[in-house]
């Protein structure tokens, strides 16, 4: 196991490398000038060649590689071009509401999806269970954009029972009153498809020898579906589950931009659209390296789940 | 049992979470709005966008501000002792500051109370110049005082900039003393010298917070920041060591209802009189409508246009708002909309269709000014609030005048027709676009910002007007960034641009179409010679009749010409809830904070 | 006595039908599936009507007066369509003359006459259409189905793009394995590392706009799901006798891969296919929001939607409702359609 994880964590680098290489490319070659965002409305030749040289993308490629890298092992890749603020400092701060709506949004769809499925692959093939898709199917063919435009005027504005924007510094009264709306119309666009997909890894697990065999020694259904079947679908589900935590630390910039929520994801929009390459850097890397640790961490948590699941 | 202490922690928990956080023991007056774009920080020499000079407005103090009341705008002293009349033809200017002028409590004072002298003047200037600042207002200060580029380009040479160094032009004469002497005649400096950001800094303080004076914002003014959460809350709070301010009555209009009102609400009254203000910089019109309707902002500067007709039907306030008292207060603002023609002749290395001073050339131009349907895109996309254009200097600005009317920028497809016909724009091939006099096909590039829709929604009427007319054009969305620069370096073939008053005096405006400031404001490339000695000449010349008569001839070349097509002055539309008192938009300043009361009875009642 | 005569027929030879065949079976017996399958063809069939220009080939002619109601709901007011000009505003002097510095000032006689002779056609505007009019006056419901040509012809080729590449990567990754796998899931992984919202708007920024654009931008950011899932049947299939036998008989690594496998994988990248024009037609909504849309001349249900941002607190709800449900509706089908068609493929899993 140990080996297995170090050698791991050593594929992570030429990884990592590949990232830097491409953002920097990027950046470079096809990213906007972040010198014409920062001169002022009216500037000349001479102070736009003095942002970039502040900025040090006057500086020839391969040092500012160099400089990139370097960046990267120390984690301090400086401060923003737009607004000077150091960017760990703008990561640390931003995180946070991220997570606050991100993570329930996790917690309870994954919950909500594997309850539901199990009800539903219970009753397969029923009328119930064709119904519940058809809603599900429509539910998450409407455009994340509609839930939320109408979703903030109904709740937000005609029912008032939630603000219609806003963030406040305590996670108490974050968490109370402005992240509900948010998470609610995350989960409802969001749970059709993890619901769908939960759904189909029961099934295949109820269509297995294993789920004869217990139904043959006499087991009631219930046990059957929550001793074993729930059991082994956790492979896959937590494989799915896996592949969704990277995007929980970017957060939706579509939910934050429209509810005033200072998160991760409309930090990220901006810093693209400004040109901002050490904010891009940073979260670029950051993700990068996040991305590798769950995906190893969902690997070993397999073995957990599953002793039959060998390393190679 | 662990159960119930559980329970009543967690009532308590609700508890606090529930109660406001304004409604402490103390009856605190709290003003709470929005701004319609984000802050980047308060850092006066550093920052140019409008509300981070906004907030600074209320952080620092100029050495001259603008009455509250008076329209036309009128300057005011406000840390100099009074207005001075300009000395030895417009070059020099001498300011005396008023004594025991405090600066706000900072660590970096080290526990002393710090009064304002003219050496925070001279710091203040010297840092616009510094190229480590890269300011974006530089520009203000470049051959402008003697000496100061001389001091700047050792700067940019050595890698930093000699604080200690003395400047000719800035002459510091005693402690509450400076006298500026400029390099040219320039009536407008004054202005300058009340724009917000023009403002007196603390040496220790911007040495002590070196990399981060953006967060560290300490100046004279009437408020403090207390709370900032980059892009999410903006906390003002009054500044204790403030000497205060009094409604000055001098210039009210008593048959004005506004000022009426405001000197019911404010005079005699000590300001500023609230203690806190909250501002959520919110970017989306939908949310920043929907909060101040709930009721969650007391005021809602800059109604998003969107909505218009919801606050706003046929012109009168909607009963529903009007139930509850709210106001509003509409205003012009003094910024011009235009579209911007390149006049060179080639655009991102191809022959530029529209560029040229030949008659054929000017005929182009002039053709696409008659078929652009500025009639529909008031209606239509603007709903209304906006007042087509007749000259590049808009009202509320020193040279503005009210009577000039031109035919030349109305929406007339007929007469553009005729004028393409007449210079040799005819569909010759059939295909139903019209060619080049030569033959070559025409196709004109509009460049807009791809990620606003109201600028999406200007290219498609772009697109039909052109299209009625016979002539092709091609919509490109650019990254915002791109477009800055395109624009900046000519490469592109006709863009929508804006401008909006750094300070109230038509030359703001003129010297867009200046010709040395081609590559930088001059968008166009446009160079006349008769333009250029127009503009030079009025340099030389105070507000008057002759300098009037100049922007005139001015503005009458540039409709000729046509480097632009004018578009509109937008109307806004203020509205307050009836607890807010003093209110009157001031169309240079940015925030009113200093004059705003808020009635706490009426604010907590609505609040139920 | 019976004798055995020559001309007996043997009975026929009973041909096992093959996989398409019993899938088809077994979708016809599917109810929903064949709603779904209905509700798709009578989508695809408009959007070639709208392509020939049979239908909605004047969408973006302004029929109706701005923000022109529905039909049934015709007698609303609507203040946006009353032209409001601001009086107390407007100067009322006398144009400003400019014969004396004005370099068409020669031709001006000339231009008056041609003018006088160019007649002005007034536009009559209907005051309210079947499903009302948007902002400039345009019918809803022409955009709608010309918004769904577009985004359904976006959503269709950047999947079949997708998939192609996706498709042809995953199987040399899992084929070859080795060099070539650990080559391919570097690509992959650094592709996965970098956050989605990046990437767009990376490339946007290279190529030049235009509805290519899009499709190569969705098609470039939306492979990985694909190769995954092709890797991991190739590695499958890699092991079975079918692929050794094929070897033996001396076919090419290119017809092993393609010829022998591919088949064999097909129904697995037929779904994915399915599933990503069903997200690649959401993600168009989001590209068009931000503003990376299709071209000012042409439109799809993303710029409806960002069109109609504002339009529901002021109570025009019908392009933020026509476009929502025409899309709701195809998105639907479609994923019901997939959802019968794997089921057909793959009756194991129902």
């Amino acid at each position: 196991m140990t080996a297995y994880v170090i050698r791991r964590l050593w594929q992570m680098i030429p990884t990592l490398a590949g990232v830097i290489l491409l953002i920097f490319f990027l950046f470079n070659w096809v990213g906007g000038d972040p010198a014409q965002v920062l001169a002022g409305k009216i500037s000349n030749p001479e102070q736009i060649a003095n942002i970039r040289k502040q900025l040090g993308v006057d500086q020839p490629y391969w040092y500012q590689l160099w400089v990139f890298v370097q960046q990267v092992f120390t984690f301090d890749f400086g401060r923003s071009w737009a607004t000077n603020e150091e960017v760990s400092r703008i990561l640390l701060t931003r995180v946070g509401p991220t997570l606050t709506i991100m993570v329930p949004v996790l917690v309870l769809e994954t919950l909500l999806a594997v309850v539901f499925a199990i009800m539903v692959a219970y009753v397969r093939g029923s009328l119930t269970d064709r119904t519940i898709m058809v809603i599900c199917t429509t539910a998450m063919s409407i455009s994340f954009l509609v839930y939320i435009i109408v979703g903030q005027w109904f709740f937000g504005f005609i029912l008032g029972w939630f603000p219609v924007q806003g963030w406040s510094e305590s996670t108490l009264r974050n968490v109370l009153n402005y992240a509900p709306l948010p998470i609610f119309l995350a989960i409802l666009v969001g749970l059709a498809p993890q619901l769908r997909l939960y759904r189909s890894f029961f099934l295949e697990e109820i269509n297995q020898d294993y789920v004869r065999t217990a139904r043959a020694k006499g087991l009631p259904e219930k046990k059957v579906m929550l001793k074993h079947v729930l059991r082994n679908a956790l492979i896959p589900i937590l494989t799915n589950v896996g592949i969704h935590l990277p995007s929980v630390f970017v957060g939706s910039f579509l939910l934050e931009v429209f509810f005033s929520i200072p998160g991760l994801g409309r930090e990220i929009v901006t810093a693209v659209n400004r040109s901002d390459f050490p904010v891009i850097k940073a979260v670029t890397v950051y993700l990068a390296m996040l991305t590798m640790f769950v995906n190893l961490l969902v690997d070993v948590l397999y073995k957990a789940v599953d002793p039959r699941v060998s390393f190679k | 049992m662990k159960r119930p202490a559980v329970l009543l922690a967690a009532c308590l928990a609700w508890a606090i979470a529930a109660a406001s956080p304004a409604g402490a023991a103390v009856e605190r007056k709290v003003l709470r709005m929005a701004f319609r774009t984000a802050e980047a920080g308060f850092d006066p020499q550093r920052v140019d966008d409008r509300y981070s000079v906004g907030v600074c407005e209320n952080l620092y103090e100029p050495l001259l501000t603008y009455d509250y009341l008076a329209r036309p705008v009128r300057l005011v002293p406000l840390v100099a002792e009074s207005v001075p009349a300009p000395e030895e033809g417009g070059t020099r200017y001498t300011f005396r500051l008023r004594p025991g002028i405090l600066f706000a409590d900072d660590p970096a004072f080290k526990g002393n109370r710090r009064e304002l002298t003219a050496h925070d003047v001279d710091f203040a200037i010297k840092r616009f110049r510094d190229p480590a600042n890269r300011s974006p207002y530089a520009w203000l200060f470049e051959s402008k005082i003697a000496g100061l580029d001389a001091l700047a380009e050792a700067a940019r040479r050595t890698g930093r900039f000699d604080y200690d160094a003395r400047v000719p032009g800035i002459e510091v004469r005693d402690r509450y003393t400076v006298s500026f002497k400029l390099l040219e005649p320039d009536y407008n400096f004054l202005y300058v010298m009340a724009m917000p950001n023009v403002v007196p800094v603390a040496r220790e303080v911007i040495e002590a917070y070196a990399d981060d004076t953006n967060a560290h914002p300490v100046g004279t003014g009437p408020f403090v920041l207390k709370e900032w959460v980059r892009r999410s809350k903006i906390v003002l709070e009054r500044n204790p060591l403030h000497r205060g301010y009094e409604l000055d009555a001098r210039w009210a209009d008593p048959a004005d209802a506004w000022d009426r009102a405001a000197l019911e609400a404010l005079r005699g009254k000590r300001l500023p009189l609230l203690d806190r203000v909250e501002i959520d910089p919110i970017e989306d019109e939908q949310p920043r409508f929907l909060a101040f309707l709930n009721r969650e902002h007391d005021l809602l500067d800059e109604m998003p246009f969107a909505f218009i007709h919801q606050a706003l039907p046929n012109g009168k306030l909607a009963p529903a708002l009007a139930r509850q008292g709210v106001r509003v207060f509409r205003e012009e603002q003094p910024e011009v909309t235009y579209d911007v023609f390149n006049l060179n002749d080639t655009a991102s290395g191809r022959p530029n269709p529209v560029g040229g001073y030949a008659p054929a050339r000017v005929a182009l131009r002039r053709a696409m000014v008659l078929g652009y349907d500025r009639d529909r895109e008031i209606a239509v996309l603007r709903k209304g609030q906006a007042v087509a254009a007749q000259t590049p200097v808009p009202p509320g600005v020193v040279g503005y005048d009210a009577a000039f009317r031109t035919a030349a920028q109305d929406h007339d497809p007929a007469r553009a027709k005729a004028l393409l016909d007449l210079f040799g724009y005819v569909d010759r091939d059939g295909d139903g676009w019209r060619e080049q006099p030569d033959g070559s096909p025409l196709l004109v590039e509009y460049k807009y910002n791809a990620g606003s829709q109201e600028n999406r929604q200007l290219a498609e009427l772009w697109s039909k007007s052109m299209a009625d007319v016979g002539i092709r054009l091609e919509a490109m969305a650019v990254q915002f960034v791109d477009l800055l620069k395109d624009k900046k370096v000519g490469k592109f073939v006709l863009a929508g641009s804006a401008w909006i008053a750094d300070y109230p005096d038509a030359q703001n405006f003129l010297q867009l179409l200046y010709g040395p400031n081609a590559g930088q404001s001059n968008e166009s490339g446009f160079r006349l010679a008769a333009y250029d000695s127009l503009y030079r000449r009025a340099l030389a010349l105070p507000d008057g009749p002759e300098r009037n008569a100049l922007y005139r001839e001015m503005s009458r070349l540039m409709l000729a010409w046509a480097p632009f097509r004018l578009g509109v002055h937008r109307i806004f539309s203020h509205l307050q809830y009836p607890w807010v008192k003093g209110y009157k938009k001031h169309p240079i300043l940015y925030t009113n904070f200093k004059y705003l009361d808020v009635d706490l009875v009426a604010q907590k009642a609505a609040a139920q | 006595m019976s004798s055995v005569t020559a001309n007996c027929a043997p009975p026929a030879m009973q041909e096992s039908p093959g996989l398409w065949v019993l899938a088809w079976r077994r979708l016809r017996n599917d109810r929903v599936g064949m709603v779904s399958l209905a509700v798709v063809a009578a989508y695809l069939l408009m959007m070639i009507a709208s392509y020939a220009g049979i239908l909605a080939g004047d969408w973006n002619k302004e029929k109706g007066v701005s923000y022109a109601n529905p039909s049934f709901l015709a007698g609303a007011e609507n203040l946006e369509a009353k032209e409001v000009t601001q009086r107390d505003f407007a100067p009322k002097a006398k144009p400003v003359d400019l014969s004396d510095i004005d370099p068409l000032a020669p031709r001006y006689k000339e231009w008056e006459e041609r003018a006088a002779k160019i007649a002005v056609t007034e536009v009559k505007r209907a005051e309210s259409l079947p499903f009302g009019g948007d902002k400039w006056g345009r019918d809803v419901l022409a955009k709608a189905v010309k918004g769904s040509e577009v985004s359904i012809f976006v959503g269709l080729t950047a999947a079949l793009f997708a998939t192609l590449i996706g498709t042809i990567l995953g199987a040399m990754a899992g084929y070859w394995g080795g060099k070539v796998n650990d080559f391919l899931e570097w690509f992959y992984n650094i592709f996965t590392s970098i956050p989605y919202i990046l990437l767009i708007l990376a490339f946007a920024a290279v190529f030049k706009r235009g509805l290519d654009t899009i499709i190569v931008i969705l098609a470039l950011t939306g492979w990985t799901g694909i190769y995954r899932l092709v890797r991991a049947e190739y590695i499958k299939h890699c092991g079975r006798e079918y692929v050794k036998a094929a070897q033996a008989i001396g076919a090419s690594h290119f017809s092993r891969m393609f010829v022998h496998i591919l088949p064999n994988a097909s129904h697995v990248i037929l779904v994915q296919l399915s599933q990503h024009v069903v997200s690649f037609i959401k993600a168009e909504v989001i590209l068009s929001f931000l503003g990376l849309g299709v071209p000012v001349d042409m439109v799809s249900w993303g710029t409806m939607l960002a069109e109609a941002q504002n339009e529901l607190v002021i109570g025009k709800w019908w392009q933020l409702f026509a476009a929502g449900a025409s899309m709701a509706i195809l998105v639907t089908g479609f994923s019901m359609l997939t959802d019968s068609l794997r089921d057909a493929l793959d009756p194991k899993l129902k």
